[in-house]
């Protein structure tokens, strides 16, 4: 057998690296360099960057990264049965269905629990929040609760409210 | 033609016959090989591009590219040109060393899948595709390593550093949410492509490309169907690999990672000029492999009847029709299904497909086991049926109790 079998890869990776380096080098060549200032900020639209990139993210994120961990390894250990389950027989089905189903069951478990949860958070009254209706002054439909008064279905609930601050 | 010879020796030894002694020779064909399977790579990811925007404009009812060359064919190569003389920009805020390296990461990957794909040879009567290139027989597949299939999953795992770190070292914000979004959806999905993979591996018994597709090119079922992984695994992992393959290759619908309405251009909106380019060669020249994957493991490879002339070129006419095929399927896609949303993507990967193929694995060995030990293939049926029908149950209990897990907008009264 011998490492003479991962030989054309490695030419493969060479070629690749060199193709990947003379595109660098003809770009720097022809490319023009007229950078400005608004060239280099982040691009955000035309708009000037006011905010640091988000250095937090949703936990879930972190989650899944967790539990892939959990099934690559899963899939490393399969890998090696399926190319030889024959050869195993009935024990080997065995251990791999115990094996599965040990996997299965913590699977459920982190399901269950709401780790994989990425829905939109759950409105208690959904009909409070959105009025089938349009509002009197635009074609926009009322949503959401923040900053005004809950959007009812009534007339006379879309005539203009006087806020607390004027 | 002389030069290609189909050879009648069946190989013993698992690996290309070519490498057992690496000598001068050797080393000229494998470079021979790896060039003309790197102009290959370069021409078909060119034409896939075109072949793309021609078909969506023709199912969008306009025109599309039809000004450089015949049926706009070179506007691809128009582009790639166009794209050297662009200035290439480096942001203020970008991790510079990260954000140079990144763009590399994404497309060396990207030419090393291909090397495990045998995209040619006479696969008909014992042949196993091998043929004589200057009296030295070999197959006509680049490399062909004992854990060829390992070898397609690391190098597309290895494709999700190269949106990581480009979004990570930009210093932007839409790049960087697109590159976590990029990788909690590639390592979601590999999972499950790795179990459709697996159910491939446990119908074949090889991990070899060269192999699963000998093993292919046998007859089938009633002598008439042909032998394809698509039969052998009863069409779930062949569903679930066109649904992962698709979401891992970040096309629609599963393009969450550049939703142009959210995301701007997603991880590479800072890169601009030939590390642009760079980055788009590799999605499609990994559309264009994972076409090639699809035909390795589900459609028998190279492997069909030859009709007249030499066997092996009739393998890579095989190979071409059949990678065409998927190569329309994603474009299809694309101009068919809307987008889904972020976490009807998590839930589809991580809900379904992932318990379902893990099923479907411990069910084809438990078919294969019963034909073995002469047990009753009905009670297997029926015991199978039970378990994934109280799988199916639990699994439907979890998710409604993690839904109930979700907090509550508070509405004022």
């Amino acid at each position: 057998m011998g490492l003479g079998q991962y030989l054309p890869i490695f030419v493969m990776l060479v070629l690749a690296l060199v193709f990947g380096a003379m595109s660098r080098v003809a770009s720097h060549i022809l490319a023009p360099r007229l950078s400005t200032v608004a060239k280099t900020d982040p691009y955000e639209c035309g708009i000037d960057a006011s905010q640091e990139p988000p250095e937090r993210f949703p936990v879930t994120f972190y989650l899944v990264a967790m539990i892939f961990i959990v099934f690559d390894i899963e899939i490393i250990f399969m890998f090696p049965y399926a190319a030889v389950f024959s050869d195993l027989g009935v024990f080997g089905f065995v251990a791999v269905a115990i094996f599965a189903f040990a996997l299965f069951e913590s699977f459920v478990y982190l399901i269950g629990n709401g780790a994989m949860e990425w829905g939109p958070a759950r409105k208690a009254k959904p009909e409070a929040l959105v009025s089938p209706e349009r509002t009197a002054a635009t074609t926009i439909r009322r949503v959401g609760t923040e900053g005004r008064p809950a959007a009812a279905a009534t007339v006379a609930d879309r005539t203009p409210v006087p806020t607390e601050a004027a | 033609m002389s030069l290609l010879v189909t050879g009648s020796a069946i190989v013993a030894q698992q690996g290309d016959p070519l490498l057992f002694d690496v000598d001068l020779t050797a080393v000229g064909i494998v470079v021979g090989k790896v060039l003309v399977i790197f102009a290959f790579l370069l021409v078909a990811t060119m034409f896939m591009v075109w072949f793309e925007r021609k078909l969506i404009s023709d199912m969008q009812n306009r025109i599309g590219p039809n000004l450089a060359g015949p049926f706009g064919i070179l506007q691809t190569l128009a582009d790639g040109i166009k794209f050297f003389f662009k200035e290439d920009l480096i942001p203020d805020r970008a991790q510079r060393r990260v954000f140079i390296l990144a763009p590399f990461l994404s497309f060396v990957p990207a030419f090393l899948l291909f090397v495990v794909i045998p995209f040619g040879g006479d696969f008909n009567d014992g042949n196993a595709g091998v043929v004589t290139i200057f009296g030295r027989e070999t197959f006509l597949q680049v490399a062909d390593p004992p854990i060829g299939v390992l070898f397609i999953l690391a190098m597309s795992s290895l494709a999700v550093y190269g949106a990581m770190l480009a979004g990570w070292s930009s210093g932007s914000k839409y790049p960087l949410l697109g590159s976590v979004r990029q990788s909690a959806q590639m390592i979601s999905y590999e999972a499950a492509m790795g179990l459709a993979i697996i159910a491939v591996v446990v119908k074949t018994g090889s991990l070899s490309t060269h192999d699963i597709v000998v093993t292919q090119a046998g007859e089938g079922l009633g002598g008439i169907l042909p032998n394809w992984g698509v039969l052998l695994t009863l069409g779930v992992p062949f569903v679930i690999f066109v649904i992962a393959a698709t979401a891992e290759l970040n096309r629609p619908p599963f393009d969450l990672v550049e939703a142009e309405q959210e995301l701007v251009g997603g991880f590479h909106t800072e890169y601009s000029s030939i590390r642009f380019a760079l980055f788009f060669l590799a999605e499609f020249m990994n559309t264009v492999t994972m076409s090639a994957i699809f035909v390795t493991l589900f459609l028998g490879g190279p492997a069909g009847p030859v009709l007249f002339g030499p066997g092996w070129l009739w393998g890579i006419i095989w190979f071409a029709l059949k990678v065409f095929v998927f190569l329309f399927m994603f474009v299809w896609f694309r101009a068919t299904l809307p987008r889904l949303r972020y976490d009807q993507l998590m839930d589809l990967g991580w809900k379904v497909l992932i318990p379902l193929s893990l099923g479907w694995i411990l069910l084809l060995v438990a078919l294969d086991l019963a034909q073995d030990q002469n047990w009753n293939l009905f009670a297997v049926g029926i015991g199978a049926a039970v378990v994934f029908f109280c799988a199916a149950m639990l699994l439907r209990a979890a998710v409604r109790s993690g839904q109930a897990t979700r907090h509550t907008l508070e509405v004022p009264d």
